[in-house]
This record gives C-alpha cells, structure tokens and sequence, in this order.
C-alpha cells in the first residue's frame, strides 16, 4: 500500500511538472508569434485535446477518492492488546537448552506476528510489579525489542496485580480494547494458585513451568542466648516440584565445613533445620544443596555472619572480688581488675570503673564511678548521709528500665547535685543516689556501692550494671539476626509499641550507597518492600537485623488458567480481516491514468513516440 | 580550449580543402583562384595591342617578327583576396541544447585553418550589436594556433544588429574579398538589406545558418513562457503540434528566403543544425554547396 501511495505521489508530481507552465529561453520570437496567433483561435473555436481531459479528469477524481482511503467491509480502526510478560524469577528456570523465559519470548513474538498489523500492543512485564514498558504500539520492531530486553528476575509473580494493571491499561488508554494475553510460566505463591477471577477478554499463553526443583526458602542466623560465642542457624528447604526428592544440604564457613544434613523432601514439602556453630570472627556462611534442578539459583545461599567484639572494662579497685561476679554474669563483658595504684588515664579499655577512687587525671574514655571522693567527683557530691532511704528510680531512662526495689535503706549513702542534663536515675528524699552524664566519654556515678550497701540482695543490682553498661556501650549489647531470605515483600515482628521514629530500614550500606526503604509497621509487624537483590538492615532500638535478600522468591504453585480463557496462539487472526483497502488500486488507477495521458498528449509526446518507434524499428530490422 | 576546438585528426583532413570563391576580384598575385583580370600569371589569357608604357618582356615578339606589329600577351591572374569570417558572437547563439556558439566557433576555426593551409589571409571578425575586435591570421598552418586561442576567448553578449554591422564592415573593410558569415541569421529586423549591401560593395557571400533542434522544431508542448534571448522580452503562448507545424513552416520560409539572398548575389548558403558533426559539415554541405573544394 505504502509502495502503491509513494508512487501514485511521484506520478501526480510529474504530471503536475509537465502540465504546469514551462518557461523557455528562445533565440527569437519571430516564429513564435505567428504560431501562437493560430493557437489561440483553435482554441476560441474548441476545447483542445477533449481525450486529455476527460483522462485527466478521471484520474484526479481516482486519486481524489483514494485521498478518502475507501475499504470494503466494516470499519476496523485495529484494536489494543496488552501483553503480560512474565518475568518472575522462576521464569530463569531451565527447560532443556532453553530458559521458560526464552518459551514465553517465542510465544509472545508468535502471538504478535499473528495479529493484524493495525493493532497495538502494549508489553508489560510482570514479576512482584506490573512494569509497562510500551505503550500501545503498532510497530513491531519495537515491540519485538521490548520483548527481546526481558529478563528474568529475583521476585515471585504478582499475577492478579499485573491483570489489573492490564485492565486499566485497556480502560483508561486503548480506543478499542483488543486482548490481555499472559505469556510465562504462571508459577504464583500458594493462596494466588486458585485464582479464578479472570478479565473476560484473558487470552494464556503458558509455557511448561512444571519442572522439578528443589531450593532454599530462607536461612536465618542468631546469637545464641544460651551458649557464648554461638550462633543457631536456621535454615529452610522445600521441593517445588512433582516428585519426591533426596537432597544434601551443606553449610561451610570461610571455606570450612560448618555442617550438613540429608533431606528427603515430598512433591510441594517443605522442612526445616536448624544447626549451631560456634565462632567469635566474622566471615560468610554458605549454604549450598548438593542436586540439580531446572533452577540452580535457589540451590545456593551466602550470608555475611558479623564479628562478636568484647566489652573491655578495665576496674581499679582494692576489693575486686566484690564486683567480679557482678561484671562477669554479663556474657559480652571482658573484665580487667587492677589496683588503683595502678591507675593509668590512657590505658586502653572501653569503659573504666572507678571503686571509691579518685585519680587526679580522668579516664579518657566512659567511666563508672562508685562512691567517689568528694574532691574528686565528676559530679558534685551535696554530702553523705545515713540511713537514706532509696525512694524511686526513673523507669523512663534507659538506665533505669526495669528496676524496682522496695523499702531499701542505704546505710550510707553519697547525695549528688546534678548539673542541667545530667539525668537522675535513682533518687532519694534528699537528692539523687545515682546519676549519669551524656556526651563523650559518658559517665555514671553511683553514690553507693551496690555489693556492700543492702542493695546487695536485691534483683535491681545487676539489671542496674547491665543497664549502665548498655547504655554506655550500646553496640556491643544490640542483638543481631541475620537471615537470607527472597526478595519482595519482608515483615519482621517488632516490639509492642515501638516508635516508627526510632527504626531506621537501610539498603546498599554494604556497597557504601545507604538508601533509606521505606516501610511500615501496623499491629507490631514492620513490613517493607525490596525488588532487588541485596542486604537490607533494620535497626530497632537494641536490635539490627540483616536480611541478605538475595535468594529468588519461587512461587510455591503453578496457576492453572480457568477452562473459560482463551488459551494458545490464534491462527487465523492475521487473516481475519474485516476490511480490505482499495485505496491503493484507486491511487493506482489515477497514477496510470496520469501516465498514459503523459505519455500520448504530454508536451514531449513526438519524441517520446518517436524514440519508442526507433526502438521498436531496430529490433524490427535485427530480427528480419 | 584551444586544443578542445578541432582535434588533430580533422586538422590532417581539412588540408585536403581549399576555400573557393567565384567572383573575380582583385588582389595581389599569389591566391589560387582565377580571375578574370590579366596580370601575371601562368596560364595565357589573350593578345592585345601593344601601348606605351606596357611591358616589355610581356611582348610575343614572334608575333612582331611575322607580322611586325606589337602585340602584348596577356596572362590570367590568381589574386590572393582577403578572406573575412564573420562570427556572430549575440546571445542567441547561446541557445540550444547544444550551443550554437560553439558550434560555430569550432566552424570558423575549421575554415581558418582550410584558408591559412593555402596561405590565405584570414581575418576572423565577431560580431553582435556592432564589429568587435578582429584577429587577422596568415603565413601558413603555424599560425591556427593564434587563431584558435583567439576564438576561444570569445563570449557572448549583445543582440544581433545586422544592419550596423554592415556598415562598420563597409568602411573597415574597403578591399572587397571572401566574406563568410557564420550566425543563426535570428535577427529580429530583417537581415536580408544588410546582405544585399555587402553583396552590392563587391563581397562575396557565402552565408552559413548555424540552428539547434530546438530552433527549427521546438520539442515542448503546452503552455509556454517564452523569453527571447537577445532582448529579454516574454511572451506567454499556448503550444501544439499544429503550431509545431506553422512554427516550422515559418522557420524554413527563412532559411529559404536566405539561400536566395545569396544565390541572387552570386553567394553561396548553407543551412547547418547543430547535430551534425562538423567533419560532416565541411565535408558535406560546405563541399557541395561549393565554399570548400
């Protein structure tokens, strides 16, 4: 058609040239003017070349009518198709030579080389997220690009989102909605397996997506809360294919083996492990399943386990066995017990405990003082009394939390004027018993001591050093959980009542680019959203969790379409035309009228005729 | 340019030519044609009476011995006459799809070098509204190289004007001789006084009418905006093939009225289009319209 038109144009341009008026450049006129006088009066007398005109006429009213663009038929302005590819990442998965991924791609191009070429197409690709990545588009190079730049990715499909998109799609932007045509494998998590409710105008085009596969679920690292300087290892398996498999899990750490155990997994079973391993020093753990599947890519699994640092504590005192039980319950706390004679401003340590000594010099780091020297406090001492009576202690400082005592009467005690800031933790009647002073380095000063006072008994004592130390050294006390998990939608379960100010989600902070995600937390469960393979950290007041998220998300079941859709590729859509266009033949017919009448009343016309009747004459005479 | 005008093949070719001329005019001796004036010459003419002051080695004393009376021999002179081209340089000999101008250019080199062959004096004269400057060539074939640089620099410009042309030619020229007029003859005031003026001061003729395809049998049909060359005037006409006809008919009429002109004045004429090769020029119509031998 388009060669029929570009023609017809290059026709009608030629004629126009010839009809229009020439100018001449002649040696003289002499010959012309009695020439022309001879013209003009034929003409008065009758319509030159008649022939010419009435050709001329027909054929500008062909062209005119092709101009309208005529078709026989009904009218049929194409329709709009959307095409949903799926690109989860069970689509990666291996059919033979060729990935599920390759199928849909063969599928889609079938499908669109079968449509009308009028119609347009818009390609979506479908994974957690419905992404469109063209428009409604006519013109199949670039849709055949869009199709060719698929690729698998980490997530699992979202199918009844990605149908809704097309939906809206079809709704809002196409003039005549055509088809929604799904191309993948449709493997979807367990409770979108049953998804009946499909757009009418559904059209399937689903590749063999039931291919056997064993992968890891999830791996999840803690502390151990029993056994110093372990870790429990929690790791999940399942079988997403149609028979029963034996797998072999090993787990290796720096390259040595960190344990292993035998599975034998039902068709859709999943099982769990749990292993401990015992390690101070950081490095990465791996987790790999000795079989092989049409899915390699859940079969192995890495995280990065973080290194346990000691709390240094470095005590001068001249009664050391008092505070060493108090200091040694603490798991994380690597104590040091030395004579205040020995007293060194810049000995390294991370927090220094000051037993009712004084140095002339103050530790260079955070330092607990119990029962200080007057002269020497570094927070002003009102006086000493007796008999003092511990009235309350302040449950909403993280010092404090937790602590109840009852009636306890301290023989002796010292009474501290805190400055502004300075924060009270326990108090008396005359003044506070215990205060602690942010900023660098902290300090914390006890106006008893909390063995040889009567405080000895009482469970406060040691929730007391614990939050001292705590607060003083938060890092070394925070609680990590390290899990390797699939991408897509996370929930982590928090604390009752924690503030969304205090949590803080960053992705990238291992590549040195921290973003923040976003999240949410609703009936103590925070719930964010990672599309991308990486490590995401969530740090919630006293805990970090690391989630290594780099284990595709597989959807446990294989959608099944309804017996109602459609399903496979449509052989006689390219021929089911409607309409066929007879413009061109009109163009044509008005192109060739303009030709012929070119050609035999044209203004060259006597040597066009003549140079036809040389050639003709010459191979007249060459065949006689 | 120069080299370009005629090639070496046809220069060999044309020494083969003589220019020739019918009247008898005078000139020094040493020319190849015959005259009918007595001089000295080779070939014997006639006797005449002897008067005072003849010659007297010209006496046919044997005549005297037997007859003792004086009779004088009279030999027939071949003059040397001067052979002018005359070249129409106007703006209408730009036309044509081939162009006339070079045409004739290459025409007037050929009949320079015919001329200079037989050490003739040839004297190439352009012309337009008026005489432009001559080039006058003679002493033998060494000389065309002059002559055709000469020709080579020639343009064109100016309308044709016949009549001040022949006038200029008369009182420049007073020695009659050969004048061979190179042009299209498309002047739009009649060119036939002119040449009957020049025919009636002792010059012979020989016209050459040099016309392009497009001159004598226009190709283009229809509408046409015509603009004359020479004047720039316009004129807007309607053209067919009846008109062709006409226009063709008129054309023919003029060249036809030319040969006579010439052929009433003892000249010669010759029609030439422009695709006609110049060899089959010289050695074809020129040759038997009797300009060359």
């Amino acid at each position: 058609m388009g060669l029929a038109g570009a023609i017809s144009a290059g026709v009608v341009a030629l004629y126009l040239l010839d009809r229009s008026k020439r100018r001449q450049v002649v040696a003289t006129l002499r010959f012309w003017t009695a020439a022309d006088s001879r013209t003009e009066m034929k003409h008065r007398k009758r319509i030159q070349q008649p022939w010419s005109l009435l050709l001329q006429l027909l054929s500008l009213l062909f062209l005119i009518i092709a101009l309208a663009g005529p078709r026989l038929g009904t009218d049929d302005k194409g329709r709009d198709h959307v095409m949903i590819l799926d690109t989860s990442a069970w689509m990666g998965a291996r059919s033979g030579r060729t990935t599920l991924m390759d199928e849909a791609r063969s599928a889609a191009r079938a499908y669109i080389k079968a449509l009308p070429s009028r119609d347009r197409v818009m390609i979506v690709r479908a994974d957690a997220l419905a992404t469109p990545v063209t428009a409604f588009e006519s013109d199949r190079q670039i849709l055949d690009e869009a199709i060719a730049r698929s690729q698998p990715g980490a997530s699992v499909l979202n199918l009844p989102q990605a149908l809704e998109f097309a939906e809206r799609a079809q709704k809002l932007q196409s003039q005549h909605a055509g088809e929604i045509v799904f191309a993948g494998a449709a493997r979807v998590p367990e409770d979108e397996a049953g998804l009946a409710t499909v757009p009418a105008n559904l059209r399937v085009l689903q590749v063999n997506g039931a291919l056997e596969n064993v992968g890891l679920r999830k791996i999840g690292l803690r502390r151990s809360s029993t056994v110093a300087d372990t870790w429990d290892i929690f790791v999940s398996l399942r079988n997403y294919g149609l028979k029963p498999r034996d797998v072999g899990l090993e787990l290796q750490f720096g390259g040595a083996p960190a344990g292993s155990k035998a599975f034998s997994l039902k068709p859709g079973e999943e099982q769990q492990a749990t292993f401990t391993y015992k390690t101070r020093a950081a490095g990465f753990l791996e987790a790999r399943l000795n079989s092989r599947d049409a899915f390699p890519q859940d079969d192995r699994a890495v995280v990065e386990l973080p290194s346990e640092r000691p709390l240094r504590v470095l005590v001068y005192s001249n009664e050391p066995a008092l505070l060493k039980p108090l200091l040694s319950m603490v798991g994380q706390v690597n104590a040091v017990f030395e004579s205040p004679a020995k007293y060194d401003a810049t000995a390294k340590a991370d927090i220094v405990v000051l037993d009712r000594f004084a140095p002339a010099v103050k530790p260079a780091v955070s330092s607990i003082w119990i029962e200080p020297p007057a002269a020497g406090s570094p927070i002003p001492v009102k006086g000493t009394r007796n008999a003092v009576k511990l009235e309350s202690w302040r449950t909403d400082t993280p010092l404090g939390a937790g602590l109840r005592t009852k009636d306890v009467l301290l023989q002796s005690a010292e009474i501290f004027a805190p400055a502004a800031g300075d924060i009270a933790v326990a108090e008396s009647a005359e003044g506070p018993l215990v205060v602690a002073r942010a900023g660098s380095p902290k300090i914390v000063v006890l106006g008893f001591h909390p063995v040889k006072s009567s405080m000895k008994y009482e469970l406060a004592t040691p929730l007391l050093i614990a939050n001292t130390l705590r607060w003083i050294a938060p890092d070394v006390f925070r609680s990590r959980e390290v899990q390797a998990g699939t991408v897509g939608t996370v929930t982590v379960p928090v604390e009752k009542g924690t503030d969304a100010a205090t949590v803080r989600v960053v992705t990238g902070v291992d590549q040195g680019d921290a973003k923040p995600l976003p999240f949410t937390i609703e009936d103590n469960v925070l719930r964010f959203f990672s599309g991308a393979p990486g490590t995401v950290r969530v740090l919630t007041g006293s805990r970090e969790l690391v989630y290594s998220l780099t284990l595709p998300d597989v959807g446990e079941s294989l959608w099944k379409a309804p017996a109602t859709v459609r399903k496979g590729i449509p052989r006689a859509m390219g021929n089911s035309v409607s309409t066929i266009d007879i413009w061109p033949w009109f163009a044509v017919l008005g192109a060739a009228g303009l030709l012929l009448d070119w050609l035999l009343f044209g203004r060259s016309r006597a040597y066009r005729l003549r140079a036809v009747g040389n050639v003709v004459g010459s191979i007249w005479r060459k065949a006689s | 340019m120069a080299q370009n005008l005629i090639d070496r093949e046809l220069l060999e070719k044309l020494e083969r030519l003589t220019i020739h001329w019918q009247k008898s005019l005078p000139g020094l001796v040493g020319g190849h044609n015959t005259s009918r004036f007595a001089g000295a010459g080779q070939e014997f003419l006639d006797h005449r009476h002897f008067h005072q002051g003849d010659d007297l080695r010209a006496v046919n004393w044997r005549a005297f011995l037997r007859l003792e009376k004086l009779f004088l021999k009279m030999f027939q002179l071949e003059p040397r006459i001067p052979v002018r081209i005359l070249l129409d340089i106007s703006k209408s000999m730009e036309t044509g799809s081939v162009k006339k101008f070079d045409y004739a250019r290459k025409l007037a080199a050929a009949m320079c070098y015919v001329g200079l062959v037989r050490l003739d004096s040839i004297c190439l004269q352009p012309f337009s509204s008026g005489l432009g400057d001559a080039f006058v060539a003679s002493g033998g074939r060494h000389r065309f190289q002059q002559a055709a640089v000469f020709l080579s620099g020639l343009q064109c410009g100016g309308a044709t004007n016949f009549m001040g042309v022949a006038r200029d030619f008369i009182s420049k020229y007073p020695q009659r001789g050969l004048v061979i007029v190179i042009s299209d003859f498309l002047d739009d005031a009649d060119c036939e006084k002119p040449l009957q003026f020049l025919s009636d001061f002792g010059h012979e003729l020989i016209l050459t009418q040099v016309w392009a395809e497009e001159d004598r049998e226009p190709p283009w049909d229809g509408e046409l905006d015509l603009e004359d060359a020479e004047t720039g005037v316009h004129v807007e006409l309607a053209f067919d093939s009846s008109a062709r006809k006409q226009y063709m008919a008129a054309f023919d009429e003029y060249a036809q009225h030319l040969r006579r002109v010439a052929l009433r004045n003892s000249g010669r004429y010759v029609g030439i289009p422009t695709n006609v090769p110049i060899e089959d020029a010289l050695f074809g119509p020129l040759v038997r319209s009797g300009a060359v031998e």
